[in-house]
């Protein structure tokens, strides 16, 4: 196999960083990349939004409502609680519009402000700013780590690098055990991994998503973004000149160099980068955003909280580093109202409607009709009989009775359970009932009929599902 | 191997893992939508082996799933070579 001919070119820009180990990795030879740590505006709301969202992540599984988890999945029973709401299959179709207003939400922000979810929101991004903080915290800052991994083995080493594996397959674990917390109720969960009675599909979910925690958050980090994410390879199709994107003001910096601090620049004939590198020091996939906008660039902004602190120490004005868009670069007026942001906001508009109106129209009682199985129907005392097996359904958290009607055929008996079904609340209760109805009735070999399950104590509650009843023909 | 020298496309491992990868995760997708539009318990009449619970039929669901993504994921890749060794792909630009 060729490895340098497989190299992106961003491995060039790496050089400036001069990080010495080079590790074999699953897509190139890489280097490891140590970003240096960073305060900032934009390091604020990263932290803060990493902060809110791993807070829900591993508190919402511990919420409680109304007796039940408030968000479970229970795939065995085929429910989906999430808070007050019960979902059944028959909801499918909320759950795919969910996905399409998730991912009309995604171009929308994408093509008004470039790659935010990458930088702020993406679960990548997110634990993986978790695992560098135990990085830094067990082993030091960036000169610290680069000169760990440079020293020999010792037992000094030894020591930090197991406290460190240590922490990151604990926390890993505690992922897994919170993933698998959405499908088995966490209280249940938490007893049975205490009594070390956990059963096969738990066991393997939470070694299995604990493993790809450590091994995305840890290892693999930004090469993930590089050669594993689709979003990233399809993301430049969002973007226009009008996008936000994070951008190095080259007109202003360049020519770049080192100069002593109270040099005009402009007597030096040098622009306002002072080529201290620590735009590339800070930057998690380890590129130099002054070559420009370039595919790996996450939007994490952490170059624009490096050099601003750099500019504010230099007492030259802040943004060289900026989020900005190329028409601003360019002198000229952005647009944020324009075709593509106009047309994705429609459709997301539109999904959203259709979502929320289905969301409140959903009926709280549903009909499955089986026919028996065993005969397609039988002839008795003169009427034709069919078999039917009713699944009905009720969809509130509380029991309700149901009254079941029949209807298509002239003079057809219904023989069902005589009174109202009670059916407990979110449960589902199979009702077999009979039909009857005179040959003479029946021209062809099957006729429509129609069930309707009403709500006993609210009319208006009511749903109708159609069946074929079979009958010899004419 | 020596194509692979000449036509600079990924070696063979990553190829695999891209093909893996996607074929992952269309298989999670088309779980998703098969099992929800049917119940597993339903289909036990029409299964030689009645005895399966939902769990272990979503995860076998899911495996076949996985096999045919995959295998269509493969062959793909496989057509994107020139089937005589000799030829080298045509240049654009």
């Amino acid at each position: 196999m060729d490895d340098t001919s497989t190299a992106p070119k961003a491995t060039t820009t790496a050089k400036t960083t001069a990080a010495p180990t080079v590790e074999q990795s699953l897509y190139e030879k890489r280097q490891k990349i140590y970003p240096r740590e960073v305060h900032g505006t934009f390091a604020a709301l990263r932290v803060t939004a990493v902060s809110v969202l791993l807070g829900l992540f591993y508190g919402v599984c511990w919420l409680r409502w109304d007796g039940h988890q408030a968000v479970l999945f229970d795939l065995p029973a085929r429910k989906f609680y999430v808070f007050g709401l019960t979902f059944w299959p028959q909801d499918f179709l909320l759950l795919t519009l969910l996905m399409l207003l998730a991912a009309l939400s995604l171009f929308f922000f994408t093509a008004l402000a470039g790659r935010l979810w990458c930088g702020y929101a993406c679960p990548q991004t997110v634990w993986t700013e978790v695992f560098l903080w135990m990085e830094r915290k067990i082993e030091g800052n960036r000169q610290q780590q680069m000169k760990l991994d440079k020293a020999p083995w010792s037992a000094r080493k030894l020591r930090i690098k197991a406290t460190k594996q240590f922490a990151w397959i604990a926390f890993s674990l505690w992922t897994g055990f919170t993933f698998v917390a959405y499908f088995t109720p966490a209280t249940d969960l938490l007893a049975k991994t205490a009594a070390l009675s956990l059963g096969p599909w738990e066991t393997f979910w939470m070694l299995f998503y604990g493993f790809a925690t450590y091994g995305n958050a840890g290892f693999m980090r930004e090469q993930v973004c590089k050669y594993m994410c689709p979003y990233a390879r399809f993301q430049s199709a969002m973007f226009d000149k009008d996008t936000l994107i994070v951008s190095y003001d080259e007109a202003r910096g360049e020519p770049r160099g080192s100069r002593r601090q109270g040099v005009d620049p402009r007597e030096a004939g040098l622009g306002d980068c002072i080529n201290c590198t620590m735009c590339v020091q800070v930057c998690p996939t380890g590129i130099d955003i002054r070559d420009g906008l370039q595919y790996e660039c996450i939007g994490c902004s952490a170059c624009i909280d490096a050099c601003d602190d750099v500019m504010e120490r230099m007492n030259y004005p802040k943004g060289l580093i900026r989020y900005t868009t190329e028409h601003a670069l360019e002198g000229k007026p952005t647009r944020i109202v324009r075709a593509r942001t106009i047309i994705y906001s429609v459709l997301l508009l539109g999904v959203a409607s259709l979502f929320f109106y289905l969301l409140g129209s959903r009926a709280p009682l549903g009909l499955d009709i089986m026919r028996d199985r065993n005969q397609l129907y039988r002839e008795r005392g003169g009427l034709i009989e069919n078999v039917y097996m009713l699944k009905v359904l009720n969809l509130r958290d509380a029991e309700r009775a149901f009254e079941i009607t029949a209807a298509g055929i002239e003079g057809m008996l219904i023989d069902g359970p005589g009174e109202p079904v009670r059916v407990a609340g979110g449960d589902v209760a199979e009702v077999p009932v009979v039909l009857r109805a005179s040959e003479a009735e029946l021209p062809e070999r099957s006729t429509p009929v129609t069930f309707t399950l009403r709500a006993a104590d609210d009319p208006t509650v009511s749903v109708t599902e159609g069946a074929k009843f079979l009958g010899p023909g004419r | 191997m020596e194509l692979l020298a000449k036509t600079r496309w990924m070696p063979v491992p990553q190829r695999f893992g891209a093909v893996m990868w996607l074929s992952f995760l269309m298989a999670t997708a088309a779980t998703g939508v098969f099992f929800s539009i049917l119940d597993p318990d339903d289909l036990r009449y029409c299964v030689p082996f009645p005895e399966v619970s939902r769990m272990a039929a979503y995860t076998i669901g899911f495996f076949l799933f996985w096999l045919l993504t995959a295998a269509s994921g493969v062959f793909a890749v496989m057509f994107t070579y020139p089937p005589n060794p000799d030829e080298t792909p045509r240049k654009h630009g």
